[in-house]
């Protein structure tokens, strides 16, 4: 038997092993209130596990070195640090999962439990379907990559120029506009307003050609373009830089001296490359919630319906802490957290409204009269929902809606292990007494850090405020569903910045010690400044919003009347790494074909305030200046401007910056 | 195309191809490593974006059950989304570094592992005596430690043996003729431990009517009787125990000897002129890794770093892979300095390693005249010389050969390393030679 055949029948065996774990998983996943997208799971190898990460998760993409590094710093890390499990699963219909034969059995059934659970935000979050409902990636991504392939070894082409393309283009990857629907650029020539139109006219004026060259010479004609009906060009400035500069770009000619027409390849690169950054914004702009949803309901599945068995537990629980416990910031972990805290936080609005609606009980003797830790007993899950076995599967009545009555006829004659999959029996409403939030041993002091103000704020807008008689029937009356209805609301319309921006309270940042830090000029370090949640908001915000990148735009494509492209960025409070920046526009000037500028706000410090703060143990207050950097193809030069030329771009409703007034005094 | 050709393409930006690309490389560069953690260089191609600048931009970060105060340092900025350029796919856990961290002692474990190796360290010096159990005693130490029943019964035992019965020799004072000298005589022929100082005083003190009570010993003997200490004790009780310094003992732990397993690590590279920065590149790879293996390995590293071309000097690590010159080589140099600065890690104290690196080329008859006698004289664990020659052999680059013919792989490894695939096997034939031993 050949090796590759060994090889083949060693995965079709591993493969036979999860049949029953991927489609066991799916029906939990389904039963938790979860809607996945199908999922096609592959069985691949160390090696070709390390390929699909370097490649973004996909086995075929276009030519690039980037491919390369990414695959040669993979390989290095899993060799000298050890393997994670690692799962990859594409946003497509059906998803694409692929699973490590190595891993221990626990490792694929935490992977598989993931993967639904990504599946499902895939399908159901809004964000994904601003690029397409179906978006049919892995042919997509083939298809680019035999295009790209196809120009790289086309005689006529370069290869290393395609690829320094590519690079251009790769520089303003994130420089789109991703809260609106993907559309292909429509199939301009590039050109602008039509030159022949020009041309025409000039005709029909009946010039002398010595006339024509010497008065309406082809600087003249350029400039005439976007100055057609005298607006302004772009009208609205633009923030798909990447699509302007596929429809009016222009490539610079190293041997003309000048700006000429796209190539095909050029245009096709730059539209591939294009729809490539429009597929993955919604990954990029879901991260936290992503992350987070994928990982609290693997540990929902894993962990609490034991879907890891009693000896694989513990080697899951190890490959979970490892995921969630690395050091520092880390945004899947915040996911995690919020996605629990806002799991608690409605659950607990639900209970409260239903106490505030006991007759007699208002926001003002809530602590007289009622005793919390009955109403924590009274919310204790049926232990009959609880525990279910053999045994306590008799006295579950298929009429109560908690029960899957037809399942639990399978169970009574013996069809359904219990003891693997004792959540069978069971209803989306039973799984959600099953698991209910507040009363878990770590939650359990939750319900009682209900402020007064808390109360107060809930009983204000609240009608019909005696419509239970006592405690025990106001608990009876709890919808216990309350907290999953509401996650899966929220994960169909969030992304991150959305996210973050509603539900991170103080109570949340204060019980996972959250902070910010600043730069500060006159300790040379970064400092510990604030643990408010506004401040915490304001930085996370800075992370998340834009792909946690400033937000350049394209102002003017004919800057001073000379077919200058002047990009624009919108000042937030935080300025731009300069170095950077002027890298970049290096690019984007290839893409340009003729000078590019970029305006912007920095903030100056003058060396003697510095000094002066220093010795007064302050802060220097830096002074915002608005600056030109234009480049010409050979040099740069920046120059100031004055601030009415840069005032719009400035926002004045933000500030980022967290330092206290009082600082460091 | 593909993977193959993905990787080729990456390993040649910034230098056969793409020089454009070269200033956005950065190299790890190893002299940031903090002690306790060991970072896996890798070459970076970091495209230029739009970005925030990284001190205005400030960050959030998370404590680990608690916040620091506001205005205490955080240290570096932790790692943020945005920072890294990727697309962000579900899957990618952990952030992105141009490093990869990791503790030395797991590294070695790791390595163990992939490579089947078990290298044990040799204990050497003795740094500490451990404690172990209190059974060992000793004249002194702290008071907590004093065996007291041990100090009583000794006690008793010298009362016991010093003890008389005081009145019976007072008795025999009293006989007629009898001066302190004849008393003395007697007790000491009756075992009795009394001093001749104590029987003067007790004579001066005897009423003079007194000392002719008896005729004679005999009937002393006879009329008086002598009381055993046991019954003096049973009479007057237990008046008092001489406690003296020399019966306190104190229980001391037994002293358990460690020793610490103290390695030094000379490492030599070749920095003369035909040390091509691609080689040079491959000698990092190789000894940085052994390095870490080594320190996770045993309690203690030292290092020592001798750059060489014609001559040797010692460098710092931070300078060491990055020295070039434009001398010749003569290999012998570097072995010379290593004698000399070994000196101060006596093998008896210290379990010793010494790496060179190069690619082989050498003065003529250096190597069999005088690097061989040199590796001969400097006892070590093991010998190791790693060529680097990405373009496979240079006609006269001999010395790799010459020392595996003349050692044949007792405790001299030799490894050969033509690329980056090279390096793990390399390091197997290094650390295995050892293990052989």
């Amino acid at each position: 038997m050949s090796e590759s055949d060994q090889d083949r029948i060693q995965k079709q065996r591993i493969a036979e092993g999860l049949e029953e774990p991927v489609a066991e998983a799916n029906r939990l996943a389904r039963k938790l209130g979860l809607d996945p997208f199908p999922v096609n799971y592959w069985i691949i190898d160390y090696d070709e596990m390390n390929e699909l990460i370097a490649y973004g998760g996909f086995q075929e993409r276009y030519p690039h070195w980037r491919w390369g590094m990414q695959y040669d710093r993979q390989q290095k890390q899993r060799q000298f640090l050890g393997g994670k499990a690692f799962e990859i699963v594409n946003n497509d219909n059906p998803s694409h999962a692929f699973l490590q034969e190595s891993n221990s059995l626990a490792d694929q059934k935490a992977v598989i439990t993931h993967v639904e659970a990504h599946a499902d935000f895939f399908k159901n979050n809004q964000w994904f379907g601003l690029f397409a409902d179906d978006p049919d990636a892995a042919a997509m991504l083939a298809s680019h990559a035999r295009t790209v392939e196809s120009y790289m070894s086309d005689p006529d082409i370069d290869r290393e120029e395609v690829e320094a393309w590519i690079d251009h283009v790769l520089c303003l990857e994130d420089c789109i506009d991703q809260h609106q629907p993907f559309a292909p650029v429509e199939g301009d020539d590039g050109a602008g307003p039509d030159l022949e139109d020009v041309d025409e006219r000039l005709e029909e004026l009946g010039l002398s050609d010595e006339v024509r060259s010497q008065v309406f010479d082809d600087e003249w004609r350029e400039a005439q373009r976007p100055e057609e009906d005298g607006a302004a060009f772009p009208e609205e400035p633009e923030l798909d830089v990447i699509g302007f500069l596929r429809k009016h770009g222009r490539a610079y000619d190293e041997d003309a001296g000048k700006a000429v027409e796209y190539e095909d390849w050029q245009r096709d690169v730059i539209e591939l490359l294009r729809r490539e950054a429009y597929y993955f914004a919604p990954q990029k702009m879901t991260k936290c919630m992503n992350e987070g949803w994928a990982a609290y309901w693997e540990s929902m599945m894993m962990g609490e319906e034991g879907f890891a068995g009693a000896d694989e537990f513990l080697h899951y629980a190890d490959h979970q802490a490892m995921v969630l416990n690395s050091p520092g910031f880390n945004p899947y972990k915040l996911g995690k957290e919020l996605w629990e805290y806002i799991e608690n936080a409605t659950n607990r609005r639900e209970v409260a409204e239903h106490l505030l609606r006991v007759e007699g009980v208002t926001w003002r003797n809530f602590p007289d009269r009622v005793d919390l830790d009955e109403v924590l007993a009274a919310l204790e899950p049926d232990r009959a929902i609880d525990r279910i076995d053999a045994d306590s599967i008799a006295d579950l009545d298929p009429e109560d809606p908690r029960v899957d009555a037809e399942a639990l006829e399978r169970a009574r004659a013996g069809e359904i292990d219990l003891e693997r999959y004792p959540w069978k029996v069971l209803t989306y409403e039973g799984l959600c007494e099953r698991h209910y939030s507040l009363v878990k041993p770590q939650y359990r002091g939750f319900l009682k850090q209900l402020s007064q103000s808390d109360l107060e704020r809930i009983a204000r807008y609240m009608f019909d405020d005696a419509r239970y008689d006592s405690v025990e029937e106001a608990v009876a009356a709890v919808d216990r569903t309350a907290g999953w209805d509401r996650m899966r609301e929220i994960r169909e319309s969030h992304n991150d910045v959305t996210f973050l921006d509603e539900f991170l309270t103080q109570e949340f940042v204060d019980a996972n010690d959250y902070f910010t830090y600043e730069y500060t000029q006159t300790t040379r370090d970064f400092r510990a400044t604030s643990t408010d949640v506004e401040d915490v908001k304001k930085k996370l915000m800075l992370q998340f919003t834009n792909f946690g990148k400033p937000t350049v735009v394209v102002e003017d494509a004919n800057y001073n009347n000379r077919n200058e492209l002047l990009l624009a960025h919108q000042y937030n409070g935080v300025m731009l790494d300069l170095q950077q920046a002027q890298q970049t526009l290096e690019r984007v000037f290839e893409l340009w074909g003729r000078p590019v500028g970029l305006k912007t706000i920095v903030k100056e410090l003058d060396e003697h305030d510095v000094e002066v703060a220093r010795r007064r143990d302050r802060e220097p207050e830096p002074e915002e200046q608005g600056k030109l950097i234009r480049f010409d193809g050979e040099e740069f030069a920046i120059e100031d401007l004055p601030w009415e030329e840069v005032e719009h771009l400035a926002a004045t409703d933000v500030d980022y910056d967290t330092k206290p007034d009082d600082w460091l005094a | 195309m593909g993977l193959r050709d993905d990787l080729e393409r990456y390993r040649e930006v910034g230098e056969e191809r793409r020089q454009d690309l070269s200033e956005f490389i950065q190299y790890g560069d190893l002299g940031e490593s903090l002690p306790d953690e060991v970072k896996i260089p890798i070459k970076i191609v970091d495209l230029p974006e739009f970005a925030y600048d990284p001190r205005d931009k400030g960050g959030v970060g998370q404590g680990d059950g608690g916040t620091p105060d506001v205005g205490d340092p955080v240290g570096q900025p932790q790692p943020q989304p945005g920072d890294g350029d990727e697309d962000g796919d579900p899957g990618e856990e952990g952030g992105e570094h141009e490093y990869y961290e990791m503790d030395p002692e797991e590294f070695a474990q790791e390595l163990d592992e992939e490579l089947g190796l078990d290298l044990e360290p040799k204990g050497k010096k003795v740094v500490e005596e451990k404690e172990g159990d209190y059974t060992d005693i000793t004249r002194t130490g702290p008071a907590s430690t004093l065996d007291f029943e041990r100090l009583f019964k000794e006690g008793l035992k010298r009362k016991l043996a010093m003890d008389f019965d005081e009145e019976y020799v007072r008795e025999a004072l009293k006989v007629e003729g009898w001066g302190p000298d004849a008393v003395f005589e007697w007790a000491r022929g009756e075992n009795l431990p009394v001093s001749r100082a104590w029987i003067e005083n007790a004579y001066d003190e005897l009423p003079r009517g007194e000392r002719t009570t008896w005729d004679s010993i005999e009937q002393m003997e006879a009329n008086v009787e002598e009381t055993t200490a046991l019954q003096r004790i049973r009479r007057e009780g237990l008046e008092q125990v001489p406690f003296r310094r020399e019966d306190e003992r104190y229980r001391y732990p037994e002293i358990v000897e460690e020793k610490e397993k103290n390695v030094v690590v000379v490492n030599i590279r070749d920095v003369s002129g035909s040390m091509r920065e691609k080689k040079r590149e491959l000698v990092e790879r190789t000894f940085t890794p052994l390095d870490w293996y080594l320190t996770g390995k045993y309690d203690n590293a030292e290092f020592i770093y001798i750059a060489h071309d014609a001559e040797a000097w010692a460098v710092e690590r931070e300078e060491f892979f990055g020295i070039r010159s434009g001398g010749g080589t003569r290999i012998s140099s570097a072995y010379e300095l290593a004698a000399e600065l070994l000196e101060e890690y006596p093998f008896s104290e210290w379990n010793r390693y010494v790496f060179a690196a190069g690619d082989s080329e050498n003065s003529s008859n250096d190597t069999e005249e005088r690097v061989i006698p040199l590796m001969e004289q400097i006892p070590a664990n093991l010998h190791a010389y790693v060529e680097t020659q990405p373009s496979g052999n240079a006609i006269n680059a001999t010395h790799a050969e010459e020392v595996e013919r003349h050692f044949d792989g007792n405790d001299v490894a030799v490894a050969y390393v033509t690329g980056p695939e090279d390096v793990v096997d390399a390091i197997y034939t290094i650390l295995s030679t050892e293990n052989n031993e």
